[in-house]
C-alpha cells in the first residue's frame, strides 16, 4: 500500500490540477458569509438542546431507568457535534472570519480531554501539512499500530487489533496524550530540537488541567448537584464519553486508514508545489458516501478528501465540493478514495489485522 | 495601616472569587465565562444579543448631506451616562460577520436624559466596507450594539475660555459639547465660558450641521463660529488664529478632525508657544506613526513596542517582519493551511496573499503568514 511516485504526473500537469481546485474552493469561499454563519449557529444551539437536555434526563433514570438511556444518547450526540462539527471545524478556522470570540480558532475549546490548543499544534500543522508522511504524521498509527509495511514489525503488533480497541475507547486520551508523548515529556529521551512553541512545563501542566478540569465537570460537579441519583449521573457520563469516543475514532481511522490510502516518504514532500501538495492530500484520504445528517456528525470528516484539500473553508460545503472534485481526480487519473462507511470501516479492520503479521502472505492469509 | 489591609485582603478575596468563577466555567462548559455558553441560546431569542455588549435600538436614520447621515439610537438600560466628546463603538453583523467601528456621539448628555436617546453621525467613506452600507442596512428598529461611552476628549468643567477646530466629520463631539453648554442650565457643572470654533470643509457644502451651529451662534453670545473653507483658505495656519481668535494663548484648545489636519495643527500651536497641557485632541485609532516615508507603510507591534517601516514593494509578509523584529510570533505550515499564526491586527489594510483580498480596515483576526502590510498596520503582537 505504499505508494512509490511513480504514478504522480508532471508537475506542469499538476499545476493546472491544482488550478481547477482553487477554482472549486473560490467559488465556495467567494459566497461564504450569512448561510455560514446561520448554520454553525444552528448546530451550536442544537448541541446546548441536547446537553442541557441531556443531563437533566440522566439523572431522572433514578425514577425511570429509560430516561438515563436517552440522556446518554442526548448527552453523546452533544459532545459529537462539539468536538466535530463545531470544535474540529471551528479550530481549523472555518469561521474565524465572523469576528465572534466564541467560534474561533484561537479561544475555542472543547468538550474533550485534550488541550485543545495542543490538538491544534500538532493536529493542524503536523497532520494537516504532512499528511502520511511516514515519521512526520504521527497521527499515521499514533505510535500504537502498524498500518503499512514503511514501519518495520514488532511482536507487539500481534496483538494490535485489541491496542487499537484500546485506543478507541480511550480515545480522548490519546488525544490529550499526542504532543505529550511527541516531546517525550514523561517517557523516553527529550528531542533535541523541538518545535514547541511553549515550554516543556507549560505542555505538562496544560495537559493535566484540561484532563483535571473534564474530569471534574463529568465526575465531580454534576454528579455531587444531582447527589441523591450520583450513580447514574457518573456511569451516564463515562458512557456518553465512552460513545463520543468509540465514534470520533472510527470516523478518524476511516480518514485515513482504509485500504487503498497512500503513505508517503519524507522525501516525497520536499520542495512540493501546491499541485503536488494536493496530489498527496488526495492519496493520503478517504471519504465516506451518507446522509446530510451523518456528515454533520462525523464533522463532514467523511469528505476526509476534501477536507484535507481546503481545511479552512466552511465543511457544510465539502459534500457538494467532493462530487467537483471527484470529477476533477478523474479527468487527472488521480485515484479518489470513496466508499460507504460499512465497507470503509472493514477494510481499516482488514489493515490493522494485515499489518499485525510481519510478511503480506500471512497477511493476506489472516483476513482472507 | 488597618484600612490599607483590609483593602487588600478584600482584593485578594475578589480576585480570588473571580479566578476560581473562570476555572469553573472553563470545567463546566469549555468557556471562559458562562455566558459564552448561552449566548447562542438568548441569540436565538434576540437576535445579535452579546453578553459583552450593549444591545441597542435604531430609532431614525436621518440624511445630513449628501455623504454623512445619522443614527438616532435608543441604547439598551445598561448603557451608563456619558461625558460630551466620548465615544462609543458600534458593532453591527454584516454578512454574518461582526463588525465594529468607533464613532463620536454628536449628541449631547443633556439630550440623553431627556430623550433616552443619543446620535451618532457617519461620513460615507467611498471606499469602505461598513460605512456605505450601514445606511442602506439600518432602518427604524433595527439592532445594533454599543459600548459604553469612552474617550479622555471630553468637555471640561473649568471656566477657561475655548479654542475648537474641527475639519470634516470631526465636527461630530464638538457638536455634543456645545450642544451640552447651550442647554446646561445648571452653569456649577459647565460654567458659561467664551468659545470659539473654526470648522474647516472641503466645500462650502461640506458644513455638517451648519444651520443648527448658525442658530446656536445666534442664541448664545458666548459662542463665535468661522465656517472657513479650506479649499480656498487652506487649513488652520498662524494668520487664521491672529484673525479669528487673537486672545487664543488664553484659551484651552480642542482639534477634532483627520488626523493629517491635527498634526499640522498642533504643530502650528507648538510654534505660536501654546503648553502641551492647553492642547486636547483624539485620533481615531493609534495617532498616526511619524517619519513615514511616502509609499511606505509602518507596522507597530503594539505589545513588543516595536516599530518598523517597509517599503512601498515590500514582499515581506508579516509573519517574516515579526519574527525580524523578535517578537516571537507562533508559527507553523507558513502556508496559510493550518491558522497556527493568527494575530488580532487591531488597524490597518493587509493582502492576504492566498485568497487575493484586501482586509478591512478594522479589528479583525489575520494569518501572519499570508498577509502583507499594505499602509500602516497595528498588531496585537
Amino acid at each position: 500500500m505504499t505508494t512509490s511516485f511513480s504514478a504522480r504526473p508532471d508537475s506542469a500537469i499538476l499545476d493546472k490540477f491544482a488550478e481547477q481546485l482553487n477554482t472549486v474552493r473560490e467559488n465556495v469561499m467567494a459566497n461564504v458569509g450569512e448561510a455560514e454563519a446561520k448554520h454553525i449557529r444552528k448546530i451550536i444551539r442544537i448541541q446546548r438542546a441536547n446537553e442541557i437536555i441531556g443531563r437533566i434526563c440522566i439523572p431522572l433514570g433514578f425514577f425511570n431507568p429509560t430516561l438515563w438511556i436517552v440522556g446518554v444518547l442526548l448527552l453523546a450526540v452533544s459532545k459529537i457535534l462539539d468536538n466535530m462539527e463545531i470544535g474540529h471545524n471551528v479550530m481549523h478556522g472555518q469561521y474565524d472570519w465572523m469576528n465572534d470570540k466564541h467560534i474561533n480558532s484561537r479561544s475555542f475549546d472543547w468538550d474533550n480531554a485534550g488541550d485543545s490548543n495542543s490538538w491544534k499544534r500538532y493536529h493542524n500543522h503536523e497532520h494537516h501539512t504532512y499528511t502520511n508522511v511516514i515519521g512526520k504524521d504521527r497521527d499515521f498509527g499514533y505510535g500504537l499500530l502498524r498500518l503499512s509495511d514503511d514501519t518495520r514489525w514488532k511482536p507487539k503488533n500481534v496483538w494490535q487489533f485489541f491496542t487499537y480497541m484500546a485506543l478507541a475507547v480511550f480515545f480522548e486520551f490519546g488525544i490529550a496524550y499526542h504532543e505529550v508523548a511527541g516531546e517525550r515529556v514523561f517517557i523516553g529521551k527529550r528531542k533535541k530540537k523541538s518545535s514547541l512553541p511553549i515550554s516543556i512545563q507549560k505542555l505538562r501542566s496544560d495537559f493535566f488541567s484540561k484532563i483535571g478540569r473534564q474530569f471534574f465537570k463529568d465526575y465531580v460537579f454534576y454528579p455531587l448537584i444531582c447527589f441523591p441519583a450520583f450513580l447514574y449521573v457518573i456511569s451516564g457520563n463515562l458512557a456518553a464519553n465512552l460513545i463520543r469516543n468509540l465514534w470520533t475514532n472510527t470516523i478518524i481511522f476511516c480518514g485515513h486508514f482504509t485500504e487503498d490510502i497512500h503513505t508517503f516518504k519524507a522525501s516525497d514532500c520536499k520542495d512540493e508545489t501546491q499541485g503536488q501538495w494536493y496530489y498527496r492530500q488526495v492519496l493520503g484520504s478517504s471519504n465516506l458516501e451518507g446522509r446530510k445528517w451523518f456528515h454533520i456528525l462525523t464533522g463532514h470528516l467523511s469528505c476526509q478528501v476534501e477536507h484535507h484539500l481546503f481545511p479552512d473553508v466552511p465543511a457544510q460545503h465539502y459534500p457538494a465540493m467532493a462530487k467537483e472534485v471527484e470529477k476533477i481526480c478523474a479527468q487527472y487519473n488521480v485515484p479518489y478514495n470513496t466508499g460507504p462507511f460499512a465497507k470503509q470501516l472493514f477494510t481499516v479492520w482488514q489493515r490493522i489485522i494485515k499489518y499485525s503479521f510481519p510478511t503480506v502472505k500471512q497477511a493476506s492469509a489472516v483476513s482472507a | 495601616m488597618n484600612s490599607n489591609a483590609s483593602y487588600n485582603s478584600n482584593s485578594i478575596i475578589s480576585n480570588a472569587l473571580s479566578k476560581s468563577w473562570t476555572w469553573l466555567a472553563s470545567s463546566i462548559v469549555n468557556k471562559p465565562n458562562f455566558s459564552g455558553y448561552f449566548e447562542p441560546l438568548i441569540q436565538w431569542a434576540l437576535p445579535q444579543w452579546r453578553a459583552d455588549l450593549i444591545r441597542s435600538k435604531i430609532t431614525t436614520v436621518r440624511i445630513e448631506s449628501p455623504d454623512m447621515y445619522s443614527l438616532v439610537i435608543k441604547p439598551g438600560s445598561d448603557f451608563n451616562h456619558f461625558l460630551a466628546g466620548q465615544y462609543v463603538e458600534l458593532t453591527v453583523v454584516k454578512d454574518g460577520a461582526w463588525m465594529s467601528r468607533y464613532f463620536s456621539i454628536s449628541s449631547s448628555p443633556a439630550y440623553f436624559k431627556k430623550t433616552g436617546l443619543i446620535e451618532i453621525s457617519i461620513r460615507i467613506q467611498e471606499k469602505g466596507r461598513i460605512t456605505p452600507w450601514l445606511i442602506s442596512a439600518l432602518s427604524k428598529g433595527s439592532i445594533v450594539n454599543l459600548t459604553q461611552a469612552q474617550g479622555e476628549f471630553v468637555l471640561p468643567r473649568a471656566q477657561k475660555p475655548l479654542l475648537m477646530i474641527a475639519g470634516g466629520s470631526g465636527i461630530t463631539p464638538i457638536r455634543s459639547m456645545l450642544q451640552q453648554l447651550a442647554s446646561t442650565k445648571d452653569t456649577s457643572q459647565y460654567p458659561q465660558r467664551e468659545v470659539t470654533l473654526l470648522f474647516y470643509a472641503r466645500s462650502a457644502d461640506h458644513f455638517l450641521f451648519e444651520k443648527e451651529l448658525a442658530a446656536t451662534q445666534e442664541n448664545n453670545t458666548w459662542l463665535t463660529v468661522h465656517f472657513i473653507n479650506s479649499e480656498t483658505d487652506g487649513f488652520f495656519n498662524k494668520e487664521h488664529l491672529n484673525k479669528y481668535c487673537p486672545l487664543a494663548l488664553n484659551y484651552q484648545v480642542y482639534i477634532c478632525g483627520p488626523s493629517p489636519m491635527i498634526l499640522s495643527a498642533r504643530k502650528e500651536l507648538i510654534n505660536a508657544h501654546f503648553s502641551d497641557q492647553q492642547v486636547n485632541y483624539e485620533f481615531f485609532g493609534p495617532e498616526p506613526m511619524d517619519n513615514v516615508e511616502t509609499g511606505a507603510a509602518n507596522v507597530l507591534f503594539s505589545k513588543a513596542h516595536k516599530q518598523i517601516s517597509v517599503s512601498e514593494n515590500n514582499i515581506k509578509t508579516l509573519l517574516e517582519l515579526a519574527e525580524e523584529q523578535n517578537t516571537n510570533p507562533v508559527s507553523g505550515c507558513r502556508m496559510g493551511v493550518c491558522h497556527q499564526c493568527i494575530c488580532q491586527k487591531k488597524s490597518g489594510i493587509v493582502f492576504n496573499q492566498k485568497t487575493k483580498k484586501y482586509s478591512d480596515t478594522g479589528q479583525q483576526e489575520i494569518q501572519l503568514c499570508i498577509s502583507v502590510p499594505v499602509g500602516d498596520v497595528v498588531l496585537d503582537l
